[in-house]
């Protein structure tokens, strides 16, 4: 019980440092008087406009990729596995170069084009995977995601020195993770769109459990093992690429975080996939607070900051899984 | 000892793009409350019989029917909460303590949404005192020798409260001492509570001691069948193994000594060859 | 996201280098200069020279330029030799020049070493300032036997370019956002030459103190710094993402207060360089109203 009042705590610790930390210094009691209206119309607008749904939809995703690394880990049963695993990360970086470079802008432009790309990686990935009797492969999985992922990135290295635009080099910035493009309304349709997959996967908690063990151990026990690969592939990768269209790639999240959870808890995904969405939520609305304040006023990618947090962190959880 | 647990007529199985059959016109019958042993050489059809038995194949030929429907037509998890299978082998990838692995074992029972009740907890504790696991209860299954990792699957089986109890080639990497407390225990939960047991491996010579039926197979045909008296003879074993042998005898069951070959044949102890001696 | 762009260059500056080895040993004599020594087939690899050179007269001599050297509109016939950054070094061999020049910038310093192997004079030179384009063009004049020119066109934008710093009007100035991109929001700073265009037009840089020349932000930075007006480089009309919900906090944009620009007298530092100062100038005071 200690463990999960700690966890909460965190969060809301995180979620309150998102909100009070920025590059536009507002001390705490200004910012708790702007949250209730008070104040100057620029600070208030800072902080319930930009502030607050940034850090939330921060918290969202950061649970998100947490909860689609575990479930990808259970599924290729392999603790190195993380949500861009299945090239996905290659498809929706193609996706976004295409877009800009095609001129597809737009607000939405280069988010949808990624997701796009996102899904048809993943599609072909999972075209290539499933063998005879519509049996999905997970050795071929890893592989052909490998494959898939290495040749959207080769085609978006030719397309980038091909094509004269110049907002290309932006467009791998922005691939680099941000949540510049945070808003109430991004934060709406990301939270009712990551609804369904997120109570989907924590449905199949305990089907998770007997994956874990491998294909044959989980059929004996009593999974249908064939639907219930389909459905986590699925589900997972729906939620990845709301992840990616919303805030780009983010490393690390999905790889960390359900390792630190499992060398606490153990490995019920009962209790891990809440779990890794509490941390995973934390982690990474703090580290998008730090990669926005610590060289105010210039701004880090947060995908710097989670690798810079989550390779130490990563080391260590090693060590201690070795012994 | 009435009905039939597993039966299958004229069953064969064929791997796609195989030249031949895994399985080929099998006929073979366990009733409830035995205890039977299949036994044969590498590639003879053992798994892929299993396999047809459990419903994961569907036969290409005639029928395998579990509980008196075919076993490819059961749902995992009705199927699961009847019968449970310890396998040969099984890589934790990862950390769960041994309880927690064991309690999977209910899930057959409890479905992806029932808490677990008093009733669960109960019978995970009864499998971890049959299978002699209960010491090693709140430890990680990483850290689990092989025997004692063996011993906590086999719990996990018995947490199903199943009315058949499989293991397939699950003693194949113990030691003597920890493949015959297996064998041991599979038959007192089959005398003692009516369980029937189905034992997959190739140490004929054990496995006759302990069980009511015998099933030989050699690529994929049912060569006999019947009590290990009457199958275990020198002609069957010399044939399907592939190698000269003798029968002795011990403690009224038949156990196969192979020989030198080219040296003494037909000696019944030797200097070189003792009495016991497992099969291949 | 990893892109192996490194090895690809690598690979193709090998295979480059290589062809280029090839192609210098079947090569007869190096190309004739002229009686005074000056250049005659020069390669440019920069927009900036290549508007440079023909400006001060050079045009006629120049054989090579990058695909970016779309001005004047006479550059465009010249072939392209490709990028300036990461040159090809075999294409530019293929225009027998006797003369290359290189802006200054550690991204083609190995191409710049592989012709200076092959003996092929180089010439590099820095462009980031308004104060390197007088210096510039009398060393491409020097180079190419047009100093005269070249040194009279130097000599007479340095002297417009310290009357218009000495006429900045005193008093209170416009505050500018000079943006380059919108996600992630990439700002102008202080250390680029678009801030000194800004600072001659009587604006005031918001992000003047960042000393690099651009820089990733966030909006709330911007919002803080309240910025009158946002200039957008490249752009033209009322940007998409004006419209987006985060960005209504920052005033000008909820305003509507935009100046786009386009050309590249606002990308890189040209003799024109003044008469961007005088549009932006009219632009801004045209957005106060």
């Amino acid at each position: 019980m200690n463990r999960w009042v700690a966890l909460v705590a965190l969060a809301v610790v995180a979620l309150a440092a998102g909100i009070a930390v920025g590059p536009a210094a507002i001390d705490p009691a200004t910012v708790l008087r702007a949250l209730a209206g008070i104040g100057d119309h620029t600070t208030i607008a800072i902080v319930r406009d930009l502030r607050v749904p940034r850090a939330l939809l921060a918290f969202l995703v950061g649970g998100s990729l947490a909860v689609t690394g575990a479930v990808l880990q259970a599924l290729v049963r392999n603790p190195l596995a993380d949500p861009y695993l299945l090239g996905l990360s290659g498809g929706a970086g193609l996706g976004a170069v295409s877009a800009i470079a095609l001129g597809i802008g737009g607000a939405w432009g280069v988010p949808l084009a990624a997701a796009i790309g996102a899904l048809a990686a993943i599609a072909l990935v999972y075209r290539l995977a499933v063998v005879a009797d519509a049996v999905l492969d997970t050795r071929v999985l890893l592989l052909a995601g490998v494959v898939v992922g290495s040749f959207a990135a080769a085609l978006v290295g030719a397309i980038l020195v091909l094509s004269p635009s110049e907002g290309l080099r932006s467009a791998l910035l922005w691939l680099l993770g941000g949540f510049d493009g945070a808003s109430w309304s991004a934060l709406a349709i990301f939270a009712a769109y990551a609804v369904l997959p997120l109570a989907l996967l924590y449905r199949e908690s305990r089907m998770l459990d007997l994956l874990s063990l491998g294909e044959e151990p989980a059929r004996f026990l009593g999974a249908d093992v064939e639907p219930l690969k389909r459905r986590l592939y699925l589900a997972a990768s729906l939620l990845t690429a709301a992840a990616v269209a919303v805030s780009g790639i983010i490393g690390f999240v999905g790889l960390v975080v359900p390792h630190a959870i499992r060398v606490l808890w153990g490995s019920r995904h009962g209790a891990l996939l809440p779990a890794a969405f509490l941390l995973g939520g934390a982690l990474l609305a703090a580290a998008d607070a730090v990669a926005r304040t610590a060289f105010a006023p210039l701004s880090l990618p947060v995908g710097v900051v989670t690798a810079i947090v989550g390779v130490p962190v990563f080391a260590v959880l090693v060590r201690r899984w070795a012994t | 000892m009435g009905d039939l647990i597993f039966e299958t007529r004229g069953a064969s199985f064929r791997y796609r793009a195989a030249p031949d059959d895994a399985v080929h016109q099998a006929d073979v019958a366990v009733p409830r409350g035995a205890l039977v042993g299949i036994v044969g050489p590498n590639g003879s059809g053992k798994t892929t019989l299993l396999h047809l038995l459990l419903g994961t194949h569907r036969p290409t030929a005639g029928t395998v029917d579990a509980f008196g429907r075919p076993s490819a037509d059961w749902r995992r998890r009705d199927l699961a909460r009847r019968v449970a299978v310890v396998a040969q082998r099984e890589e934790p990838v990862f950390p769960l303590r041994v309880r927690e692995a064991v309690a999977l074992g209910r899930y057959p029972h409890v479905g992806p949404f029932r808490p677990f009740a008093a009733a669960d907890a109960a019978a995970v504790q009864r499998a971890l005192e049959l299978a002699d696991a209960t010491q090693l209860a709140d430890r990680w299954i990483q850290n689990l020798s092989g025997g004692e990792w063996q011993r906590v699957r086999l719990a996990r089986a018995l947490a199903q409260e199943p009315e058949v109890l499989v293991l397939d080639e699950a003693t194949a990497n113990l030691d003597l001492r920890h493949e015959m407390e297996a064998f041991s225990l599979v038959t007192d939960l089959v005398h003692a509570q009516g369980l029937t047991g189905l034992l997959v491996t190739h140490h004929v010579n054990l496995v006759a001691r302990f069980v009511d039926r015998l099933v030989v197979l050699d690529r994929g045909h049912v060569v006999a069948a019947g009590t290990p008296a009457e199958v275990l003879r020198r002609e069957v074993i010399e044939r399907v193994f592939a190698w000269p042998v003798a029968i002795t005898e011990w403690d009224g069951v038949p156990q196969v000594v192979p020989l030198l070959k080219g040296r003494h044949e037909g000696r019944g102890t030797g200097r070189r060859g003792a009495a016991g001696q497992e099969g291949t | 996201m990893r892109v192996p762009v490194s090895r690809s260059t690598e690979l193709s500056r090998l295979l480059a280098g290589v062809a280029g080895l090839v192609l210098a040993a079947c090569r007869a004599a190096p190309p004739p200069a002229d009686a005074a020594g000056a250049a005659t087939r020069v390669v440019s690899l920069s927009p900036a020279f290549t508007e440079l050179l023909f400006a001060i007269g050079a045009g006629d001599r120049v054989v090579g330029r990058t695909q970016w050297g779309d001005t004047p509109p006479a550059a465009l016939a010249v072939p392209s030799v490709g990028d300036g950054l990461a040159p090809n070094v075999e294409a530019v061999l293929a225009r027998n020049p006797d003369l290359v020049v290189f802006y200054a910038s550690g991204a083609n310093a190995a191409a710049r070493e592989r012709l200076e192997t092959l003996h092929v004079p180089t010439l590099t030179l820095p462009m980031d300032r308004l104060d390197d384009v007088p210096e510039a063009a009398r060393r491409l004049g020097r180079a190419t036997g047009t100093f005269a020119r070249a040194d009279s066109l130097a000599t007479a934008f340095a002297r417009a370019v310290d009357s218009a710093r000495a006429a900045i009007p005193a008093g209170s100035r416009p505050r500018a956002l000079i943006l380059a991109w919108e996600e992630p929001p990439i700002v102008i700073g202080g250390g680029s030459f678009q801030n000194e265009l800004l600072t001659l037009a009587g604006a005031e840089n918001v992000f003047g103190d960042l000393l690099q020349p651009s820089g990733q932000v966030t909006l709330e930075t911007i919002a803080a710094r309240d910025p009158d007006v946002v200039i957008l480089l490249d752009a033209a009309g009322m940007p998409a993402w004006a419209e987006r919900p985060e960005w209504q906090v920052v005033r000008a944009v909820r305003e509507r207060r935009f100046v786009p620009v386009t050309g590249s007298v606002f990308a890189r530092p040209t003799l024109r360089a003044l008469d961007a100062v005088r549009v932006l100038e009219r632009r801004l005071a045209g957005s106060e109203r």
